[in-house]
């Protein structure tokens, strides 16, 4: 897909999933707002709990089917097939948990007041999958590339490390962390705990 | 305002926007009063009833996603036919002309939209599609009073001047009425060919003041 055509169609079951997630902003390469669509079986988080002060997005999530139950700050909320829920104020933490197979949820965001650029949680969440099945390999290709493209993104270099970390290849690992620590130093706190460093949390020359 | 809203497609207004077309508008960034990004739906009623008007975003430079939530529909995007079932996203670049018509009773489009390199700013045509459907379904006053709200977002866009000014004939008020025509014509000589032939203004037609400002 390339901005200069016309029009892109595409059935949402022809678009290629990362696990529960189908990055439709990412397959049509839409530059306006974000948009993507989550979708799991009965019991299945469709929306990863999260909040988006970072971002300062307003967010509108559609159910398309199935049946999902959110949680918007504290608040328990049912939503079937056909419901909206808009979640203005950044702060409210906010999820939703699949209570019937095959609910899918169609999430748009975008900020007020500002000019839209595709968030870089985009370039590594392609990459969650492989990590949740060990192709620790595949994660780094994929993280690699990323990183290339976005050698600003702190939380990219960050993730790369962590599959570098995993596959046992502990300069690359530190020094993407170095660089990471580097572009986002609250990631350092995170880095502290996360299993996924463990391979190089006790050598001298891990980055705090 | 609050921190968060919820609603369902049901709970949200069915204003008929294009009554000869069937066109049914579900008006769903007013409904929320979303800031950053412009999002709608359209439903069918019966096959055949259009769910996508025929247009470009030349103007607003909007690049569009549509989203078959139910039933389906057929597009005609840039000259060609897509067969679009429940589930198809439909993504449209600003200067593509495009429009859709249901295939089944009950079908329902999602679009969302959005101007890429800029902030996201409210379209002017949702304030004159509701005050216009308004009136339609004979709830005159609200109509009177959306149109009012929309052109005073935009009192020197010579479209808002227009809207408003048919509006304002529609309920009787003759000065106002021409004034607005008068601002919108000062905007763009286009608008005086347009009163011309608008029914809108047929209770202002035979006042001399309308025949020097439409020419």
């Amino acid at each position: 897909v390339t901005v200069t055509e016309r029009y892109t169609s595409a059935h949402v079951d022809d678009i290629s999933p990362a696990g529960t997630w189908i990055p439709i902003r990412r397959h049509f390469d839409i530059q306006a707002f974000g948009v993507n669509l989550w979708r799991g079986d009965a019991g299945d988080e469709v929306i990863g709990e999260h909040d988006e002060t970072s971002l300062e997005h307003e967010e509108l999530y559609f159910v398309v089917e199935g049946h999902a139950e959110f949680t918007v700050g504290g608040d328990s909320l049912d939503a079937p097939r056909g419901t909206f829920v808009f979640v203005r104020d950044p702060r409210l933490r906010r999820k939703a948990v699949a209570k019937e197979p095959g609910t899918s949820v169609l999430a748009i965001g975008a900020k007020a007041g500002e000019a839209y650029t595709p968030s870089q949680w985009e370039a590594s969440a392609v990459a969650f999958p492989y990590f949740s099945s060990g192709e620790y390999e595949r994660a780094k290709e994929v993280l690699a590339e990323a990183h290339r493209l976005q050698p600003e993104h702190g939380g990219v270099a960050y993730n790369l490390a962590c599959a570098e970390a995993r596959l046992g290849e502990t300069e690359a690992a530190i020094e993407h962390l170095r660089v990471a620590l580097e572009r986002q130093p609250e990631l350092a706190e995170l880095a502290k705990t996360d299993e996924d460093l463990e391979s190089i949390r006790d050598d001298p020359r891990f980055p705090t | 305002v609050s921190g968060y809203a919820t609603a369902t497609l049901d709970d949200l207004e069915r204003l008929p926007v294009d009554p000869g077309e069937g066109l049914m508008w579900r008006p769903v960034r007013r409904h929320f009063g979303i800031r950053a990004f412009g999002a709608n739906a359209y439903t069918a009623e019966k096959a055949g009833d259009r769910v996508v008007e025929d247009h470009s975003e030349a103007t607003n430079k909007h690049e569009e996603l549509y989203f078959v939530a139910s039933g389906r529909a057929t597009f005609t995007v840039d000259g060609d036919e897509v067969d679009a079932p429940a589930g198809t996203f439909v993504f449209v670049q600003p200067d593509t002309r495009r429009g859709a018509v249901a295939e089944e009773a009950g079908t329902t489009i999602l679009v969302m939209g959005g101007r890429a390199g800029a902030p996201f700013q409210t379209s002017s045509w949702e304030a004159s599609f509701a005050a216009f459907a308004y009136q339609r379904l004979g709830d005159t006053e609200r109509a009177l009073a959306t149109m009012r709200e929309g052109y005073e977002r935009e009192p020197d866009n010579w479209a808002a001047n227009y809207n408003y000014a048919c509006m304002l004939a529609l309920h009787g008020r003759r000065d106002e009425a021409l004034e607005k025509l008068a601002r919108a014509v000062e905007g763009n000589a286009e608008a005086a060919e347009l009163a011309r032939g608008d029914e809108d203004f047929a209770s202002v037609q035979d006042d001399p003041r309308f025949g020097e400002i439409v020419g």
